[in-house]
């Protein structure tokens, strides 16, 4: 690849190097590293199943530069939970029936985790606000709403970072 | 955009002499989100995000407003006098607010871009910082497309926004089809109201016309005259007749029009509730 350069950021808590062409965007790198979580939708940062946290803050990895990345802290859905150990989130939208194809979930959970850290009881207008950047094309978002309403009333996420 | 090449370098300095010495072929980056809009051109990209041209700070009068600071940044911002929090709140999704900042809003300047207009309305001041700093008012600033202000090596570094007094009030409304679409007519004011009579008035469209600008026939037509809604009417009757508004994703100019003025009518009447302190 040409133009190509080592750039270091860290993804889910693990510093690491990529080799990183200039118009590689973050989602591509992250699926060729095997973080195939990060799913490819759009591609023109509308939908929202491509999002990941930079710093704290959800951003579309679709649309974003890898080397935007140079020097700070990714995290994808991997770094959250899985099937043995689910983050509360996780474990809340498949109790409420919230997932159908479930392409959606990686990017509602990483905005939900992102939003609850910052404002750990958010009003259903802060939820708006937060959330309305991830599309579902199958479940009208009523159960997704359920399931997040249900872990903001237990608490068990607040303030998770 | 097509990017061949990219720098990060590791202070303003750097990055101003990178962008001069590239000259056409190079292109500040921030946010990085117009970019998927300006067409397949090959540039090398100078990330400017790590500069430290983020924050807001109040300042006597003004907020100082980094260059770089995103609009989710601006949107979660509280402040008596500070209204730009409603502008990034209606700008595309939290996702996009996250990255995008306010320079990208205002740099180059589409037609549905969110900040100029509000930015006309609230008279602010622009800084571009190459040798040395000049000012803009922002009515010379967005007198066509920013950019051609820009030197190579030049780069908006902060917008200064005045405090919104008492007897001021803003109104902004931008009205999409989707939450997060582009805009179809967007529209700000500020109001200041005196012993009952209009005492200041700016206002500005977008997006239903060809590029963000001051209404200055409406704010004429208001100047000096009783704060009711009846004056905020004819103004914008008279104000807009000669105005030419562009109809798109199947508006009619027709249509635009009428939601142009429709759109005014809201800004104009919600900044003088705020001025009149309801």
């Amino acid at each position: 690849m040409k133009n190509t350069r080592h750039l270091s950021f860290s993804v889910n808590g693990e510093a690491k190097e990529f080799l990183v062409a200039p118009d590689e965007k973050l989602l591509d790198l992250l699926r060729r590293e095997g973080l195939t979580g990060t799913k490819h939708g759009c591609g023109t940062g509308s939908c929202g199943s491509c999002t990941v946290i930079m710093d704290g803050k959800t951003v579309y990895s679709c649309i974003l530069y890898a080397f935007q990345a140079e020097g700070r802290a990714i995290e994808t859905i991997e770094g959250v939970g899985d099937f043995d150990n689910p983050h509360p989130l996780q474990t809340a939208l498949v109790e409420e029936g919230a997932v159908q194809c479930g392409f959606c979930i990686p990017g509602i959970v990483l905005s939900a985790k992102a939003l609850l850290a910052e404002i750990p009881q958010p009003t259903d207008a802060e939820l708006k606000v937060y959330m309305d950047g991830n599309l579902c094309r199958c479940t009208g978002y009523e159960k997704i709403e359920v399931a997040l309403h249900k872990v903001i009333a237990a608490g068990s996420c607040g303030g998770a970072k | 955009m097509k990017l061949n090449e990219f720098i990060i370098p590791e202070d303003l300095k750097s990055a101003q002499s990178a962008l001069e010495k590239l000259g056409e072929k190079g292109f500040a980056v921030a946010g990085g989100t117009s970019l998927h809009f300006l067409g397949i051109v090959e540039k090398t990209a100078v990330d400017i995000s790590h500069l430290g041209l983020s924050g807001i700070q109040k300042q006597g009068g003004a907020y100082l407003i980094g260059a770089t600071t995103s609009l989710g940044d601006l949107m979660k911002f509280k402040d008596q006098g500070w209204v730009l929090d409603q502008v990034a709140l209606h700008t595309s999704t939290q996702q996009i607010r996250n990255i995008s900042t306010l320079g990208g809003n205002i740099v180059r300047v589409f037609p549905w871009n969110d900040f100029p207009v509000a930015l006309l309305a609230l008279d602010a001041t622009l800084y571009i910082e190459g040798v040395a700093e000049k000012a803009y008012s922002s009515d010379d600033y967005f007198n066509g497309q920013p950019i051609r202000l820009f030197q190579p090596g030049q780069l908006l570094t902060r917008v200064e926004v005045p405090v919104l007094k008492p007897g001021q009030g803003f109104g902004y409304h931008k009205e999409v089809r989707l939450h997060a679409g582009f805009s179809l007519m967007t529209a700000a004011a500020v109001i200041t109201v005196k012993s009952g009579r209009i005492d200041g008035i700016r206002v500005a469209a977008s997006a239903g016309i060809a590029l963000p600008a001051r209404l200055t026939l409406v704010e004429a037509a208001l100047g000096g005259q009783a704060a009711d809604a009846a004056s905020l009417q004819q103004a914008v009757a008279n104000g807009t007749a000669a105005l030419a508004w562009k109809g798109k994703e199947g508006m009619s100019d027709e249509y635009a029009a009428h939601l142009g003025r429709v759109v005014l009518m809201d800004v104009l009447s919600a900044a003088l509730l705020q001025a009149q302190g309801e």
